[in-house]
């Protein structure tokens, strides 16, 4: 009780610290610069219509593809690194043996390192070490997203019910056979759902990674902003939905086909 | 000390066992299970105090009594998932200490949960071949989940079961009725000789409940002139236990109360056995 009190204490002191907070906004000076409304006015006067001349929508086409491409080989290197390496780390993999607990731990630290570095510091790296090629652009991709979705494979496997392995090992199935049969099946459908998300997550990333001169739709996005070309941007920016929401009707399908 | 004839001396007299001479001549056949002492605590408390009995072959035996009477720790114990504090446990004359887990102890024990703790996610079909697994080597294994292994081996177990039209049915989509028959098959393809029944029928309608109980003595019985398996089960319903099942074991706080056919399992035993006001039967009659 006494805790659920202070609790009720802290968020009300929280609340307080907001409201006066406000009192410090200049609320009637310059939130937004001078030329801000004309500015927002003119990009959105832009829509109607975007650039829709057959050369630049076929330069759009070419960059949608370059930008898939790069995410698509991305997220396949991240599953690929992430499978074993979440293994690994859920300590499933070698229960047994008197290796497993220290793995586990060095795995689950190589997959928060690789991670919380943004993709973009790892494609400035790459580009230092590699230049603007397209394994600058997979790589920076891919590692911070292997540390992702090991980390994530790793707790789904941890977290499917006891019960059903117990029943399995009590049939006589060996540790792997376990995984195989139990766990595996109970936590695959959670983990091909959280890969296809991180893949539609990898195509946005991919765009971003225009803004360090990796080709893509990004880097088209930032030139076109770069000529104040704003028609041209919304084709761009459409181009990137349509990739994005492509990859969740794709994901949806596939889901339900596993589910039925 | 435990004779050769199968027999409990602590109980002598008092357990009848069933007749189980052979007509050779050759004397009784030997006890499948024979429990010597064993007792079991947890930190907090005493689950079994020492406990003797034995178990022949063929025999249907149910465990009464009410919760925390030692009846799941008993299953636990024969199913090999938790070991005796102190005495022995043996089954087919082989103490449980030195049987392997795995491929021997499953095809010795199998054990069928409340729950039936099947896989959701896979097959029906890969689910009853889960009881192959013990049997199984790696590669097999491996094989088996794209390209199912004794695949008419799981189908005749499930047709058995009267199910034989959902083997490559989703086992989500399964009902609670159609689950349990994927749980026996799976352990009819163990093949274990005793099959162990954590409260088999406590979440079932009376119906239901006996028609579980019917597929198990089924399983037990053998077919072609096997000579069958070993059931022991617990159970609550006295009705249950004298249509279903050949002997009745007692038990409250741990401590053995009866052994003794079913047939002696009348609603008056178990409600002796289950009552809660046992300790102090006058607090009822004072007063008013």
């Amino acid at each position: 009780m006494r805790v659920l009190e202070s609790r009720r204490l802290l968020t009300l002191i929280l609340f307080a610290a907001f409201a006066w907070s406000l009192s410090g906004v200049d609320w009637l000076g310059p939130m937004v610069h001078t030329g801000g409304p004309q500015s927002l006015l003119r990009f959105i006067q832009a829509l109607f219509p975007p650039e829709l001349s057959p050369a630049f929508l076929k330069l759009t086409l070419a960059a949608s593809f370059q930008t898939l491409a790069y995410s698509v080989a991305a997220i396949t290197v991240a599953v690929l690194v992430a499978v074993p390496m979440g293994l690994l780390a859920s300590g499933v993999a070698a229960r047994s043996a008197r290796t497993g607990l220290p793995a586990a731990v060095a795995a689950r630290f190589l997959l928060g390192a690789i991670r919380s570095v943004h993709e973009l510091v790892w494609a400035v790296l790459f580009v230092y070490a590699l230049g603007l090629s397209s394994a600058t652009a997979i790589l920076a991709l891919a590692l911070p997203y292997a540390g992702i979705l090991g980390r994530i494979y790793a707790d789904l496997l941890n977290d499917v019910p006891e019960e059903p392995l117990r029943a399995l090992r009590a049939s006589g199935a060996s540790p792997f056979q376990v995984f195989l049969f139990g766990r595996l099946p109970m936590a695959f459908p959670d983990m091909l759902s959280y890969s296809f998300y991180r893949f539609e997550c990898a195509i946005r990333s991919a765009a971003i990674l225009g803004f360090v001169g990796i080709p893509g739709l990004g880097y088209q996005i930032q030139l076109s902003l770069h000529d104040i070309l704003f028609d041209q941007v919304w084709t761009l920016l459409v181009a990137l939905v349509f990739l994005v929401v492509a990859v969740d009707l794709w994901s949806t399908r596939v889901r339900r086909d596993l589910v039925s | 000390m435990i004779g050769r004839n199968g027999k409990n001396p602590q109980a002598e007299g008092r357990i009848p066992l069933p007749q189980a001479s052979r007509e050779d001549g050759l004397g009784p056949d030997p006890a499948i299970v024979v429990a010597e002492g064993i007792c079991k605590s947890y930190p907090s408390i005493r689950a079994l105090s020492p406990l003797s009995f034995n178990i022949l072959p063929g025999e249907k035996v149910a465990l009464v009594g009410p919760s925390g009477s030692g009846k799941t720790t008993l299953l636990y114990l024969l199913a090999g998932i938790l070991q005796p504090d102190e005495g022995v446990l043996s089954i087919d004359g082989r103490p449980m200490t030195s049987v392997r887990p795995g491929r021997e102890l499953s095809q010795l024990v199998g054990l069928v949960h409340q729950q039936y703790d099947l896989v959701p996610h896979l097959s029906v079909l890969h689910n009853v071949l889960a009881g192959r697994l013990g049997q199984w080597g790696l590669l097999r294994s491996v094989i088996s989940l794209v390209w199912p292994r004794d695949r008419q081996m799981a189908e005749e177990a499930l047709a058995q079961m009267g199910i034989g039209d959902k083997v490559n049915e989703r086992t989500s989509h399964l009902s609670g009725g159609e689950l349990q028959r994927v749980a026996i098959a799976r352990l009819m393809m163990q093949s274990s000789r005793i099959i162990l029944a954590d409260e088999p029928v406590s979440s079932l309608d009376p119906a239901r409940a006996e028609g579980l109980l019917g597929l198990l003595t089924d399983l037990v019985r053998g077919s072609d002139g096997n000579d069958g398996k070993t059931l022991i089960a617990s159970m609550h319903s006295p009705y249950l236990i004298r249509k279903y099942f050949s002997r009745v074991i007692g038990l409250r706080e741990g401590v053995l109360q009866f052994d003794m056919p079913s047939s002696e399992m009348t609603d008056e035993v178990s409600d002796r056995l289950y009552d809660l006001e046992q300790p102090e039967p006058a607090l009822w009659g004072v007063g008013n």
